[in-house]
């Protein structure tokens, strides 16, 4: 078997811990070792952002970061976003939008856009989009992603459709 | 019978099911299926576009830490049944005939050469990199030049040649009236660039085949269990009744993950082989290379016009390229031909197509598959508005169909009833000032800005109207009523974020009678659900209406049932709120609870009378119709830097009643992006010698946040063609119309470059080019 170190982490405000090969991604320890398939995993390479995840507080990219090397830190992921099993005030605005289709990008944006709403409670559309810039997703053209950001944040959407209000 | 309920749920924006699990992290992707005892695999793929496999040493890898198993092609065709994959099988396709990993030669960079697995997948990447294989290289084909160069070796020795099809050409109408007719010709070479479909969940699955009772149950991302139980199975040589496909999230799809793949099928081998669960999921570097990619088509295009403006016929011969390991391709060809013509009064038309094989990437299903007759047509009709100088505007209005006037068939045959272009532009008129946008744009020109505004129309067969010996298929529904109430609904379809959990329950809870909470949509497990799929957006209708068929005939037997327990006249009750209920008498209302376990109880219904409150049902799609619109994009193009800004984007569509408005417009705009993303940033770059060149997100550019626009929609929900169901499919307008909008508005900005456009991929440095700032590569 090849090498294998014992690391302590906060997950979702949860001590855990694993042993794991230093090669392996904080992705893959969090979804194979600690079961929290939440975070997923759209290019191993540092620019679909679906990986996202809270790192003492900052959005960072769990592919491009080895477990072995956040020992110790706070992590946050989409199952950490839940307040008593129910959908947090940013999950609920992005049903309300209809933010999402298939859903695989979505676990890196909500981490992204709460990364964002702790630094700025109020953002306009542009500093949403520039916010966003670095997720990819594949299914929705964005429009109903920054609608969420925009009614999770007290703010009006974007009046875009003429069969809509 | 057909009594009518309160349209309650269709046509609100109702929440999506879905969401609160996709929302939470608790979906389940098949990348989240973890079975006790599973292992994991890898590929060793090709790094050569043609080359003969001289040797391969697996004897390393085989000793490798952590590996349970390491198959060759040859090995692993020993244990499989030779016959077609995925599509091919499906369209019973001939040749080529082709094995599951290379066991002769490779055919593309990527091309599968060896399946290895071990405890992990790290595990088992590392030992591919332990097999030697020697290659000798072949002269690669990949170039359309090449596939016609008969010097070159033929990719598949069966086919003889390079060549997969070659049609005669096909007339419609008086061809050479039309071109004697006409007072102009314009003679172009349209062409569209290879781009692929990139959902960001890649395709993977996990096979665990039980040595004890021979069955085999497979987790998938795929649009559909049947067809992916066919496909797997017929490889294995198994009865497709001990293949059980399971899929429950699938994160976007886009045409790719239809029926199994050459990898699928080795994975289950190897399951089958160790009696082990085995998960491989495909990562993105062999998913950009290798999981196939689309719309490589190039068009010789004759279009005969006159002076006043009137297209009156078009001679189009065509190239695709397949790519290696053929499938959808060979079907496409016909589609393109009858769909030319669209909804414009075009009435000769001449097509001759030919299908080539390459060293790249198996041509897939991609969002409107046949979207390059709406390319080639939008784009002729904006060039022959330039050389009238007329307003491409005022030009598709004067050839568009009109409904209930001739022509009501489209030259190729296709019925045109209930086409509403024509209204499309109409409204697109209202809601863009195309006389102000001029002033506008001369203003700015002025400035040395450039804008510019383009539009494109087109209509798609979702399902297309009836039309006799062109049956619109089947929809197979099952529903029951639990015993707690609730209405359970089995569907065929696979959603992969069309929201059908929630579409199908609107309609079903309408017609049955039920709170929306109280339905559930079950899929996607080929033991219990009905066969289907969903694409061609087809399931609107198809789903729709097989959703009102069987919930309407589900309420007839629940109630046929109730007037026993009730001791009423059928004709007497009603099902409302979740109740049934002699019309007029609310006291006698009995929930559909009490009803269901009512039933299960002896001596409550007298003998004989069925108390199994399931019913089976099947759509054929009844009149079925167009969906269809126009899209118009206002552009300005940075001659500096050659960067598109897309400044205002407008749909006028018509996809009939609209389930759930959020939902269409979420498709409709998901579409759109896509589009914008294949003329601005996509494309799948092979150089000639078939090398991969963008297989990272670094080279293969996808839009962001930054890129697309905000897109206004207007929903005509025209024409009620059918007594009961008016839902017409919309999952692929926005992708086959976007590139020739965007490419139209792009080309009017830069008329005066005198710009004229042929081809859709337009990065910044081919504008440049464009412009004569910079020289051709
Ligand atoms: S998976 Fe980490 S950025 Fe794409
Ligand atoms: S919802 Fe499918 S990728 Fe974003």
């Amino acid at each position: 078997m090849s090498e294998t170190v014992d690391i302590l982490l906060t997950v979702n405000g949860t001590q855990r811990s694993a042993n794991v090969e230093p090669r392996k991604t904080l992705a893959d320890v969090l979804r194979d070792d600690l079961e929290l398939t939440g975070t997923h995993v759209g290019c191993e390479h540092g620019v679909c952002g679906a990986c996202t995840v809270l790192i003492d507080g900052e959005a960072a990219r769990s592919c491009l970061t080895f477990a072995v090397q956040v020992r110790g830190s706070e992590i946050v992921t989409i199952e950490g976003l839940a307040e008593d099993g129910e959908m947090n005030p940013l999950q609920q605005a992005m049903q309300a939008s209809h933010g999402f289709q298939c859903g695989f990008c979505t676990p890196g944006f909500l981490m992204q856009i709460t990364a964002l709403m702790n630094e700025n409670p109020k953002p306009s559309e542009p500093e949403i989009r520039e916010a966003l810039s670095g997720n990819v997703c594949r299914c929705t053209g964005y429009q109903s992603i920054v609608a969420g950001v925009l009614r999770a944040t007290g703010q009006s959407p974007i009046s875009d459709s003429t069969h809509q209000e | 019978m057909s009594q009518q309920v309160a349209q309650r749920y269709v046509g609100s924006p109702i929440k999506r099911s879905e969401d609160p699990r996709i929302l939470m992290g608790a979906g389940t992707y098949v990348d989240d299926v973890k079975l006790p005892g599973m292992v994991h695999a890898a590929f060793l793929r090709s790094p050569f576009a043609h080359a003969t496999i001289a040797s391969i040493d697996t004897s390393l890898a085989r000793k490798a830490e952590g590996v349970l198993l390491v198959y060759t092609g040859e090995e692993l065709e020993a244990l499989l049944t030779p016959g077609p994959y995925g599509l091919g099988l499906i369209m019973s396709m001939e040749k080529p005939v082709f094995s599951c990993l290379a066991t002769d030669k490779v055919r593309l960079v990527g091309d599968l050469v060896a399946i290895v697995v071990a405890e992990s997948r790290y595990l088992a990447e590392d030992a591919t990199e332990l097999i030697d294989v020697e290659y000798d290289e072949l002269p690669p084909v990949a170039t359309v030049e090449q596939a016609f160069d008969p010097s070159n070796p033929p990719i598949f020795e069966d086919l003889g040649s390079n060549i997969l099809v070659q049609s005669e050409p096909h007339a419609f109408g008086d061809v050479e009236g039309a071109f004697s007719r006409a007072d102009h010709v314009l003679r172009v070479t349209i062409s569209q660039h290879r781009h692929q479909n990139v959902p960001m969940e890649t395709r993977g699955c996990v096979a665990s085949y039980d040595p004890a009772t021979e069955h085999l149950l497979m987790w998938s991302a795929n649009q559909g269990v049947h067809i992916h139980r066919t496909t797997i199975s017929g490889r294995l040589g198994m009865d497709p009744e001990k293949v059980r496909i399971r899929t429950a999230d699938v994160g976007g799809s886009f045409g790719l993950k239809l029926g199994g793949s050459r990898e699928d099928v080795a994975v289950a081998a190897a399951s089958r082989a160790l009696g082990l669960p085995v998960k491989y999921i495909e990562d993105r570097y062999e998913n950009l290379t290798a999981s196939g990619q689309a719309r490589e088509e190039s068009f010789d295009v004759e279009a005969a016009y006159t002076d006043d403006g009137d297209i009156l016929g078009l001679k189009v011969k065509m190239v695709m390229d397949a790519g290696a390991y053929p499938g959808l391709a060979g079907a496409l060809p016909s589609m393109i031909e009858s769909m030319l013509p669209s909804a414009y009064k075009i009435a000769a038309l001449e097509f001759q197509s030919t299908v080539i094989v390459t060293n790249k990437a198996t041509y897939v299903a991609y969002r409107g598959p046949w979207a390059a007759e709406t390319f080639v047509r939008e784009r002729v009709i904006d060039l022959v508005a330039h050389e009238l100088g007329r307003e491409p505007f005022d030009i598709r209005m004067q050839n568009v169909v009109t409904r209930g006037e001739e022509p009501t068939v489209m030259i190729t045959g296709r019925s045109l009833v209930g086409v509403t272009v024509r209204e499309s532009l109409e409204r697109l008129g209202e809601l863009v000032d195309l006389p102000g946008f001029r002033l506008e744009q001369e203003a700015a020109r002025a400035e040395g800005r450039y804008l510019g505004i383009g539009m494109a129309s087109y209509i798609e067969a979702a399902p297309g109207p009836k039309m006799p010996g062109m049956p619109l298929g089947r929809e197979e529904m099952r529903m029951e009523l639990a015993e707690d109430g609730k209405l359970i609904v089995f569907t065929g379809q696979m959603p992969h974020g069309q929201s059908h959990e929630t579409t199908i329950a609107q309609v079903a809870a309408d017609e049955f009678g039920v709170a929306f909470e109280d339905v559930q949509v079950v899929f996607g497990d080929s033991d219990i659900v009905p066969p289907g799929f969903t694409g061609g957006s087809r399931s609107a209708t198809m789903a729709g209406g097989a959703a009102i068929m069987t919930a309407r005939a589900l309420r007839a037997k629940v109630l046929e049932t109730s007037s026993h327990l009730l001791e009423a006249n059928v004709a007497d009750l009603r099902i409302e709120n979740g109740a049934v209920s002699v019309v007029g008498v609310p006291a006698s209302a009995m929930t559909l609870a009490d009803v269901a376990s009512a039933v299960r109880q002896p001596g409550r219904l007298p003998e004989g009378v069925d108390g199994e409150l399931k019913v089976e049902n099947a759509y054929d799609g009844g009149s079925g119709g167009w969906s269809g619109g126009t899209h118009c994009a206002i552009v300005e193009v940075d001659c500096e830097t050659g960067l598109v800004h897309i400044e205002r984007y407008v749909v006028t569509e018509d996809c009939g009643k609209l389930i759930n408005p959020a939902v269409v417009d979420g498709q409709v705009r998901g579409g759109v992006a896509q589009g914008i993303g294949a003329v601005l940033l996509e494309r799948s770059a092979y150089d000639d010698r078939g090398n991969y060149l963008t297989a990272t997100f670094m080279d293969y550019l996808m839009p962001t946040t930054m890129d697309i626009p905000n897109i206004e929609i207007s929903h005509l929900e025209t024409v009620p063609l059918d007594p009961d169901v008016n839902f017409r499919g919309i999952g692929e307008g926005g992708m086959i119309v976007a590139p020739p909008t965007i490419c139209n508005a792009i080309e009017d900005a830069l008329a005066p470059f005198g710009v004229r456009i042929y081809q859709q991929h337009l990065p910044p440095a081919k504008l440049l080019e464009l412009i004569g700032v910079i020289e051709p590569e």
